[in-house]
């Protein structure tokens, strides 16, 4: 009861905040963004957020804190292969991940949120999102010495690129210039992917937001198997 | 328990950290079914051959086998005929103790067995504890539960790196009796230790190792024959120095106060057979005209003998 209050509902209610400050708040004051509801619009960013934010937290403070209690010699001795261990720290991340996402939907529902356009795409673009952040997190877990080095992604990468990612707005009211910056940012894709799957409505076409997701999982995936495999850190 | 012949061998090993020879070409055969003792001082190389011997060490030099499969190339393999204690303490502050044996079991590929995990936690004293969360186990806890761990794929080789390290005198002789079952079960056990006398007590062989080298590999027994001193400790009447004795083939005499002297005697050397050599003492006192009121006798600890290696080595550097 204690990890599924840690890892599920302390997330939901972080974000349950987000819906009470943005959703109704400001919100009220605001018509509609990309032609749907306000509260439309933030139900995917905040989705992605809490997805990505639980995905790298789960798997990278889960074996992280193996190495610091010790006990990932038992997993290191024993016969699971570098792409298993993978395997197993990204899935139990994908079920957080998405649980806390699916949580967060249901009260969004519960808001009188309405975004049912594509399920099928939408679950895709969040299954290739969470496991590319769980391979993320668990790659940074592997090269981290202290737990700052752990708490270094979520607080000065993840919540900050999320926030510039179009969690709160659409980068049309930005700017000219500053649209072409956002364009860099590879978070934007994450929360447009899940926004044109829960709404059609998004900043940036589907297929771009699939290519720059599945050249992060794939990069993660590299980084964190090189890194298994080098035993750096872990078997010297 | 185990039902593969399993035994190591070290080929050429070599590990080094920067410019420091963890392990320096090291031979070693651990054969089947025996308790095997690494006894070396602090930085000696014996934790690192565990580790590579076990998987948690892969970029070394040489070749490692276990049950004639390098620990490399066939790791699954070797890994399942392995279990492993390591020094360190550890704990999964996630689970509690029966839980931590569940995932235990899974990591091996072996089905979680309820039964098993009851049984191992009674055997190893955990039960009362069994659904308390590891972090807040003993230390003593910790280590038996490590053990259980180690145990619950069946392994036929045990590395128990420094078993006994911080538990009190009941549990270690607890934890010894379950090592000696073990290898009577035909499990093949390597073991650290700094406590010579757990050696001294369990080991079948006994490899001492320092600087990455490996000095010795000899059976107890023989080890302690060929480099065990004897000692007896005379107490006379009146005081003695200890120059009276110096014409005695003894290899030291030692003043120990103002009645008492301590010869140490070795049992192979050219003073006397080993059964006659107390007699031959005795009868030098008589000769002096010493009245002997009391005797004590023994030999050389493990530690003695240890510690003697090691100056050898350092005398022949």
């Amino acid at each position: 009861m204690i990890i599924l209050g840690q890892s599920v509902v302390s997330p939901v209610i972080t974000t349950l905040l987000y819906f009470l400050v943005f959703g109704f708040s400001l919100g009220s004051r605001l018509d509609e963004m990309g032609g749907i509801s306000y509260m439309d619009f933030l139900t995917p960013g905040l989705m992605m957020m809490s997805l990505i934010n639980n995905s790298f937290i789960n798997s990278s403070f889960s074996f992280f804190l193996t190495k610091v209690h010790g006990s990932v010699v038992d997993v290191l001795a024993s016969p699971l292969s570098n792409l298993q261990i993978m395997a197993a720290y990204t899935a139990a991340s994908l079920v957080r991940g998405m649980l806390t996402s699916v949580i967060i939907w249901g009260i969004a529902a519960g808001f009188g949120a309405n975004t049912l356009h594509d399920p099928l795409l939408t679950v895709c673009f969040m299954v290739l999102v969470s496991c590319a952040f769980s391979l993320f997190g668990l790659a940074t877990a592997v090269v981290s010495k202290e737990f700052e080095h752990v708490n270094l992604v979520p607080n000065f990468v993840v919540v900050p690129f999320t926030f510039l990612g179009g969690v709160f707005y659409s980068i049309s009211l930005l700017p000219g210039a500053w649209q072409t910056v956002a364009l860099f940012n590879p978070f934007l894709y994450m929360v447009n992917g899940i926004r044109l799957g829960m709404t059609g409505v998004g900043d940036v076409s589907i297929g771009s937001c699939f290519l720059v997701s599945g050249v992060f999982l794939a990069v993660s995936f590299a980084a964190a198997w090189y890194l298994l495999r080098s035993g750096k850190n872990l078997r010297s | 328990m185990a039902n593969v012949a399993a035994a190591i061998r070290f080929e050429g090993v070599s590990k080094r950290y920067g410019g420091l020879a963890a392990l320096d070409a090291v031979d070693l055969e651990v054969e089947p079914g025996e308790i095997f003792a690494l006894l070396g001082p602090n930085g000696a190389g014996k934790t690192t051959a565990i580790g590579c011997a076990s998987g948690l060490i892969q970029d070394f030099e040489g070749r490692i086998e276990v049950g004639g499969y390098d620990v490399r190339k066939d790791y699954r393999v070797t890994r399942r005929l392995v279990g492993l204690v390591p020094q360190e303490l550890n704990f999964d502050g996630f689970f509690c103790a029966r839980d931590a044996l569940f995932f235990q079991s899974g990591y091996f590929g072996v089905r979680p067995d309820r039964a098993k995990i009851e049984a191992m936690l009674r055997k190893f004293a955990l039960y009362e504890k069994a659904d308390t969360n590891t972090r807040r186990l003993s230390g003593g806890m910790k280590r038996r539960l490590m053990v259980c761990k180690a145990l619950m794929h069946d392994p036929a080789v045990l590395f128990l790196d420094e078993p006994t390290a911080g538990v009190d005198v009941e549990l270690r002789e607890d934890l010894w009796k379950v090592v000696r079952g073990l290898r009577d079960e035909g499990v093949t056990i390597v073991l650290t230790t700094h406590y010579l006398e757990e050696a001294e007590q369990l080991a079948d062989r006994i490899g001492v190792i320092d600087g990455g080298k490996i000095l010795r590999v000899q059976p107890r027994e023989e080890l302690m024959q060929e480099l065990g001193k004897r000692w007896v400790e005379l107490s006379f009447s009146v005081e003695v120095e200890a120059s009276v004795f110096a014409s005695l083939q003894a290899d030291r005499v030692e003043q120990v106060s103002g009645r008492v002297l301590r010869i140490e005697y070795d049992p192979g050397g050219g003073m006397s057979e080993e059964e006659h050599a107390i007699g031959a003492i005795l009868d030098f006192a008589r000769s002096r005209g010493l009245v002997v009121v009391d005797i004590r006798a023994g030999r050389s600890s493990l530690e003695d003998i240890f510690k003697g290696l090691l100056a050898r080595k350092g005398g022949a550097a």
